[in-house]
């Protein structure tokens, strides 16, 4: 399998307090990456750091075998939702989107990919009127209307009620069907469980461990999510 | 072209172009304000300032410190809109994601904010002055000056004064981003404005050249500083 992202013994510290110490994964083609931890636990800093926003003290970050840099060619692959999305609040989203495009140098149909996460009817308003939802699924197609091959999800589904984070699943496995790697992080453990193909625990700086979700849940059955807990607690397993 | 478009879609511009207006405004009430004090004036003070108002050379660099005064200001103003809220606030994260060079967006967004000051000092002083000596010619309230000269002198000190305020503009924005705040751009560009303004009114006779010398050195100034918040940008950790 083609792998799109490949981060090698990445360390970053804040001052004193290292906050990513010797982590290393890898990210392959069509597959939603999960990663755990807990708040604070570096997941941002990470996904940061894999769109050049962070400056990496040691090691190294490929993505489809470019290493990490401001340049236009690599970040035109990046597709990211870092955080709580923010927007040009006096802009409508189709305002948005097409001028998202043009810095992109990109071309899409605007019409489709708001078709796609269900903001077809809301285009017109302006984005101050959108409530947190119709924010976050803006902020999604903002990530994908350029066509990304890696999609960066810091929590997506923040704010999201369940029938639009069940809708936000759909949407994400049915962009993996046509080829987009998604690096999903969350502490939520339900959500990385119902959405990832591999899951990693972020603890300590580094990738704990790492697993194919269908195997872990065929071996653990229901206490599938007590065992990710204990690796996030830091216990020996 | 694309980038200016795209930049000057983020903010209303429209608020500004208002702003723009309504600093006009202010500085031809002044300005006619200033026309007539002395002739209500004239003579009853006996006073060195009395003669600021009493010929075209104190008239010019009176109204042109004011302008420079306010346009440095707004440049302030709409510098912490276009450059200060974006590399500062929430926005930064896709802005900094964006598969263009960073330098590249600094660069528009200043050449935005300086354009517009320019454009908007330039044009305001000279209607202003053009129309505080129409005002004095129906009046027949000051002597009036060889004609040909006072073109060339308020064409000559509007050009450095519209420079010298986006000048002040660059320069107030890299303090601002550097403290991570509208605020201090804006004291910044006041604190450069109560000095120069000063400055201004030392040789009423030899505007243009004191114009020229203020506003070269603060091209100068501003480029370099430009050049700090360039290299801070382009390596900036969000």
């Amino acid at each position: 399998m083609r792998t799109i992202v490949d981060i090698n013994s990445v360390e970053k510290s804040y001052g004193l307090t290292q906050v990513i110490n010797h982590c290393s994964f890898k990210i392959f083609e069509g597959e939603i990456y999960g990663l755990l931890g807990i708040n604070g636990a570096g997941k941002t800093t990470l996904m940061k750091m894999i769109l050049g926003l962070q400056q990496i003290d040691r090691g190294s970050i490929y993505v489809l075998g470019q290493k990490v840099s401001n340049n236009p060619e690599y970040l035109s692959n990046i597709g990211s939702v870092i955080e709580n999305p923010t927007f040009y609040e006096h802009l409508n989203a189709r305002e948005l989107l097409s001028m998202h495009l043009c810095y992109m140098q990109k071309k899409a149909d605007i019409s489709e990919i708001l078709h796609l996460v269900g903001l077809e009817n809301a285009d017109k308003k302006t984005i101050s009127e959108y409530s947190l939802g119709m924010k976050q699924r803006l902020s999604l197609a903002r990530a994908i209307i350029h066509h990304p091959k890696l999609l960066i999800l810091d929590e997506p589904l923040n704010g999201l009620d369940p029938i639009a984070i069940s809708e936000m699943r759909g949407l994400m496995k049915k962009l993996t069907n046509e080829g987009i790697s998604i690096l999903l992080s969350s502490h939520i453990i339900g959500e990385v469980r119902h959405t990832a193909d591999r899951i990693g625990i972020l603890s300590d700086g580094y990738i704990k461990q790492e697993f194919s979700v269908k195997e872990k849940i065929s071996e653990f059955g229901e206490h599938f999510e007590d065992y990710v807990i204990r690796l996030m607690r830091r216990e020996q397993i | 072209m694309n980038l200016y478009k795209l930049e000057l879609m983020k903010i209303k511009l429209s608020t500004y172009l208002w702003a723009i207006f309504g600093v006009f405004v202010s500085l031809l009430a002044l300005g006619i304000l200033f026309l007539f004090i002395f002739q209500i004036e004239a003579g009853r003070s006996g006073t060195s300032e009395e003669e600021l108002f009493a010929n075209w050379n104190g008239l010019l660099a009176l109204t042109t410190t004011l302008s420079f005064a306010f346009f440095s200001v707004l440049s302030a103003v709409i510098a912490t809109k276009v450059i200060i809220s974006e590399y500062c606030g929430k926005n930064v994260v896709i802005l900094l994601s964006y598969p263009v060079n960073r330098k590249t967006i600094l660069r528009t967004k200043c050449l935005i904010v300086s354009g517009i000051t320019t454009i908007s000092a330039f044009i305001s002083n000279i209607l202003v002055i053009g129309i505080m000596y129409i005002s004095a010619h129906i009046f027949k309230i000051m002597p009036q000056m060889n004609t040909k000269y006072f073109v060339f002198t308020v064409f000559l000190s509007s050009f450095f004064m519209s420079i010298l305020s986006s000048a002040v503009g660059i320069i107030s924005t890299t303090f601002g981003w550097r403290k991570h705040s509208s605020v201090s751009t804006i004291v910044c560009s006041l604190i450069i404005v109560c000095t120069l303004a000063n400055c201004i009114t030392i040789s009423l006779s030899s505007i243009i050249w004191v114009m020229f010398v203020i506003s070269a050195v603060f091209v100068i100034i501003a480029n370099f500083i430009y050049h700090i918040l360039a290299n801070g940008i382009e390596k900036m950790e969000v």
